[in-house]
């Protein structure tokens, strides 16, 4: 197994969480692309179509805001579908809205940091107050 | 972030518990986007909706405690002076011949509504609030949820809301106070992307066209169009939606024509970018075959009202239909808010629609309940896009004459 690294990251909101990252350097809006019930990507097309977030760190450029973001994260929090953190690069507001609510803490690290470094699978721990991301690689 | 001794106090639990967790929602908000303060807010636009097919398959359990939740907000008093009104529902409240629309969840979201109405908010269920009297003045600050209805509110009316969510609407509407970040702010109302328009716009879905192709290239940013004769309000209403749904787009300017845009250069402070983006008529005719997902044939629903109609497009919707028949098997839905339905009941317009075949869909929209709809023609841009990622239905968006040619042919002819 590769040798475990840190990533800084800004803290957007705190917390500590971790969970095996899904990566992709894509948008994604809660709101119409993501079920709450499965907690899997429903949109056609899209890079993580059929993927579960359910305790997952979203490694993602950023989420597309719609007002029911929150709602749709609260939803999928009540039955144990939301990610376990949100590394992006660019920040959505109305994520941060949703992180806040449903206590998922969320940072930004840059873009060849969140597509270059992290890997799907890799096991991802954020701390977003000490401002780093560890990545424990899970293949060479 | 500052706080006044008041806000610092509720914050602190002099309001109860739930007010406390409102005030850390916003101030958490506000820090994490840079707020250096909160600003007084008197107009807000709520999400309060029972889940029903939102939350497809999720328990009795996770259902009630949401439920729950939307109860306590709707308990608390309206902040006083506020002008609270409520986002559209995933259910009506009328009944509805389609399984989808669950009658627990509709007498669960009436139960809601009525609570809420004894608070202060005004249960208008509708995306569109400018259309129901909610219509803020320039400059006014605002916390409303709905995109397309922020874009209007920033673009159109010159008021200023940043995109709010469901919980920092209701909070906004009950502490009084929102952060002061993005678009509350001069600075950050300045155009960043130039368009220049030279499409010939003849309708209003024309007009979403221009905004589902822009929204796209915006992103985050702020277009500013130029070259456009004044759009009326139905005009407009499908510009800002579709802006906001290809894109994240918070306000554009339209220049010469929106209260901040006297002047091109004005719409930019000052200097205009020398390199602009161009819609031609090419760019019109692609934009809507990008949403296009079937050349011709049967169809089995026509969707108009989205965002909710206003009172003159039913006016214009009835005078179409007047005399003519609905094709068997077509769902001929047109969305709106239920006052303008109550206008359109006692105008007539309502008795000639559903004469012909069609109804008044209120509180919601077919999205929203997530129709079983197969092939779907619409005349928004909005509905097109979240009815083909949502329903999986296959869509067209035509001008609402067309749609309802389609209707009453019951297939789309082609071209």
């Amino acid at each position: 197994m590769a040798e475990a690294f840190t990533l800084p990251a800004r803290c957007v909101v705190s917390g500590r969480a971790a969970g095996q990252a899904l990566v992709a350097d894509a948008t994604l809006s809660f709101w119409g692309e993501v079920d709450p019930g499965s907690g899997k990507v429903i949109s056609a097309g899209h890079p993580l179509e059929g993927e579960s977030l359910g305790g997952k760190v979203l490694v993602i450029r950023s989420t597309r805001g719609s007002s029911a973001t929150p709602l749709v994260l609260q939803l999928a929090r009540l039955e144990g579908n939301a990610p376990a953190a949100l590394v992006n690069v660019e920040v959505d507001s109305l994520a941060v809205l949703g992180c806040i609510v449903n206590g998922i803490p969320m940072v930004t690290v840059e873009a060849e940091d969140a597509f270059g470094r992290i890997r799907t699978g890799d096991y991802v721990e954020v701390d977003a107050e000490a401002g780093l991301v560890r990545i424990r690689p899970s293949q060479p | 972030m500052e706080l006044t001794p008041e806000q610092q106090a509720v914050l602190d639990g002099s309001r109860g518990p739930y007010m406390a967790q409102c005030m850390r929602w916003l101030v958490e908000w506000g820090r994490a986007m840079g707020a250096r303060r909160l600003v007084r807010v008197d107009n807000t636009h709520c999400l309060l909706p029972v889940p029903n097919k939102v939350a497809d398959g999720a328990s009795a359990e996770t259902i009630r405690r949401y439920v729950d939740n939307l109860r306590a907000a709707a308990r608390e008093p309206v902040a006083p002076g506020c002008y609270a009104t409520l986002h559209t529902a995933f259910v009506t409240l009328d009944g509805l011949d389609v399984p989808e629309n669950d009658p627990a969840q509709a007498k669960l979201q009436r139960e809601l509504g009525e609570l809420a109405a004894r608070s202060g908010f005004i249960p208008t269920y509708t995306c569109a609030p400018y259309l129901v009297g909610n219509v803020p003045l320039k400059g006014e600050i605002c916390a409303w949820t709905e995109s397309s209805a922020v874009v209007y509110a920033n673009s159109i009316l010159g008021a200023r809301t940043t995109r709010h969510g469901t919980e920092s609407a209701l909070a906004a509407s009950l502490t009084g106070w929102t952060p002061e970040f993005g678009v509350l702010l001069d600075e950050n109302r300045r155009g960043t992307l130039r368009v220049e328009v030279s499409a010939e716009l003849r309708n209003p879905t024309d007009w979403g066209a221009l905004g589902y192709f822009t929204g796209r290239i915006a992103g985050l940013g702020i277009p500013v169009f130029n070259g456009l004769r004044r759009p009326s309000q139905d005009e407009a209403k499908q510009l800002c939606a579709a802006l906001a749904t290809s894109g994240g787009v918070t306000m554009c300017h339209i220049a010469g024509i929106t209260p901040e845009a006297p002047t091109l250069e004005a719409a930019f402070h000052g200097r205009v970018p020398e390199e602009f983006v161009t819609f031609s008529e090419k760019e019109l005719r692609e934009t809507y075959a990008s949403l296009r997902s079937f050349a011709s044939g049967e169809v089995d629903s026509v969707i108009l009202g989205c965002p909710h109609a206003s009172i003159r497009e039913i006016a214009r919707i009835a005078a179409l239909l007047d005399g003519r028949r609905v094709a068997p098997g077509i769902r001929l839905w047109v969305d709106t808010a239920r006052i303008t339905k109550g206008g359109a009941d006692a105008m007539g317009y309502t008795a000639v629609i559903e004469r012909a075949g069609g109804r008044l869909l209120c509180d919601t929209c077919p999205t929203n309940i997530r129709i079983p709809a197969r092939r779907i023609v619409t005349d928004g841009f909005k509905q097109a896009h979240y009815a083909r990622g949502m329903t999986g239905a296959e869509v067209i968006v035509a001008p609402t004459e067309a749609c309802i040619r389609a209707a009453v042919a019951g297939r789309w002819p082609g071209g």
